[in-house]
């Protein structure tokens, strides 16, 4: 069978976490700047009062006048994200992450581990935590089991068997099929509100009135197959960071302070040599938002020059001066097969040496002993603010 | 085996170079300073004064000496404004 985990509103869940007080008052996602200004999710208080996800921000200041936005913090909520899938990783379970805060796993395996279906479930929701009010389905069909997680209570577990499964998902709302916003209207002018009215349709005529998304809803809606599950390759918990004395927004600082994690990083032992494909650059502004961008490189290297090259650019978005930077291995790539040089390199052998002299002074004085010396901001009437220690351990 | 060094920096963390020591100064009566770390000041070189960051929650306000100390020694010390303390800092 197949398993999905579903937490509601991950994204407003994630940023919550540091200010658990607004869970229970009207809050919404606050619309990204320079985006449509739509809600993003919002808590159960707000639904109470009329706010739904996707409204306009006017009209959600209408109905609820005492509505919190609360800042989308996306980094945050990857990080957390990102915890959760580790959590059921470590349990044993080989997720195919979908979104954030919905996740798809075969039960085949875990149920011989844990000693059935519904254990199984219960393991994966204890797993991730009861803080995030998980819920769980399974069924034979991703879409069904989807549904099921879906409707679930938090906590709870459905499993629906594949006989029941067109049963099941007859009286469910259309929202829970992946449809854009448009269609769902357009089905419900038709007088089509539940998924099992959809099944009912004739399948061309779907197809003819609502295209290929139109067509491969009714399928789902049918119960029919979609599809087998993906598990990710676990992500390497790989990431050096560096913290500022007070918030840097030069880019010339940042760029500096890149390059010594990206020196740090490449030292890494437990990289075993192979080089990095996907890497992210992670920011703490000042004022407490986070900030990521991921960067896949067309080609895995090593190469310190060539990875300061791909990710030095991105520095540039950075919206407001840094307090932290730092640097993530999202995927490694398997050791390649690197041409060695014939000849070493000019200044080689005094490098190793140097760095044989610098192994053995940390050897002696312990990590941070040997530091880097940054310039932050030379022309700072400040002595101490115009130059930073920025410890290296490569 | 390895031995503890004791260190207790933390790995991650960038610190602040050439940050301010405290110093023990005794000053004249116009607030220029007569003996620092129980040593007599020969000559005052210079002094300035830096008010900066005053929008933000740790404003600076220091007044700055530029010394020759009796033993030959050149330092520079500051009076912080805000606390009235004496500090030591290569200028």
């Amino acid at each position: 069978m197949i398993a999905a985990v579903v937490i509601p509103a991950f994204d407003l869940r994630a940023a919550l976490r540091l200010r658990p007080a607004l869970e229970a008052v009207p809050a919404a996602l606050a619309p990204l700047p320079g985006s449509e200004p739509l809600l993003g999710s919002v808590t159960a208080a707000a639904e109470a009062k009329g706010v739904r996800p996707g409204m306009r921000l006017g009209e959600a200041l209408a109905t609820c006048s005492e509505l919190v936005l609360v800042e989308q913090d996306p980094a945050t909520a990857e990080q957390a994200w990102e915890e959760v899938l580790r959590r059921l990783e470590d349990a044993g379970f080989a997720v195919e992450p979908a979104e954030a805060g919905t996740v798809y796993f075969e039960t085949r395996g875990v149920e011989r581990l844990y000693g059935g279906l519904e254990p199984a479930l219960k393991r994966a929701l204890k797993a991730v935590g009861p803080a995030w009010e998980a819920r769980a389905g399974a069924a034979e069909r991703r879409f069904a089991a989807l549904a099921a997680a879906s409707v679930a209570r938090p906590g709870q577990a459905l499993i629906v068997s594949d006989d029941r499964t067109r049963r099941f998902l007859a009286p469910l709302p259309l929202s829970l099929l992946p449809l854009e916003r448009d269609r769902y209207e357009e089905l419900e002018e038709l007088g089509v509100r539940t998924i099992g009215q959809l099944a009912g349709l004739p399948g061309a005529a779907v197809a003819e009135r609502l295209g290929p998304d139109g067509r491969r809803a009714w399928s789902l809606a049918r119960g029919e197959r979609d599809g087998r599950v993906v598990p990710r390759r676990p992500a390497e918990p790989l990431h050096e960071t560096l913290e500022f004395p007070e918030a840097v927004g030069q880019e010339l600082t940042l760029r500096r302070g890149l390059g010594v994690l990206v020196d740090r990083l490449l030292a890494r032992p437990d990289r075993t040599g192979r080089p990095p494909r996907k890497l992210a650059l992670w920011a703490r502004l000042a004022g407490g938002a986070s900030w990521r961008r991921t960067i896949t490189l067309r080609e895995p290297t090593a190469d310190p020059a060539r990875l300061r090259a791909a990710l030095g650019p991105k520095l540039a978005e950075l919206p407001a001066p840094a307090l932290k930077l730092r640097l993530e291995v999202v995927e490694l790539a398997e050791g390649t097969g690197e041409q060695l040089e014939l000849v070493r390199a000019e200044g080689e052998v005094l490098q190793g040496r140097l760095k044989e002299g610098l192994r053995q002074v940390r050897a002696a004085v312990g990590a941070g002993g040997v530091a880097t010396v940054v310039e932050v901001a030379p022309w700072s009437r400040i002595p101490e603010a115009r130059a930073l220690l920025v410890p290296r351990d490569d | 085996m390895v031995t503890d060094t004791g260190s207790t920096r933390t790995a991650g963390a960038a610190r602040r170079l050439n940050a301010p020591r405290p110093a023990l100064v005794e000053g004249h009566a116009d607030g220029t300073p007569r003996r620092v770390n129980r040593q007599g000041v020969a000559a005052l070189r210079e002094e300035w004064r830096i008010v900066d960051r005053w929008w933000t929650e740790e404003p600076v306000d220091r007044r700055y000496f530029d010394l020759v100390l009796e033993t030959g020694e050149n330092v520079v010390v500051y009076r912080d404004g805000e606390s009235g303390a004496w500090f030591t800092q290569r200028a």
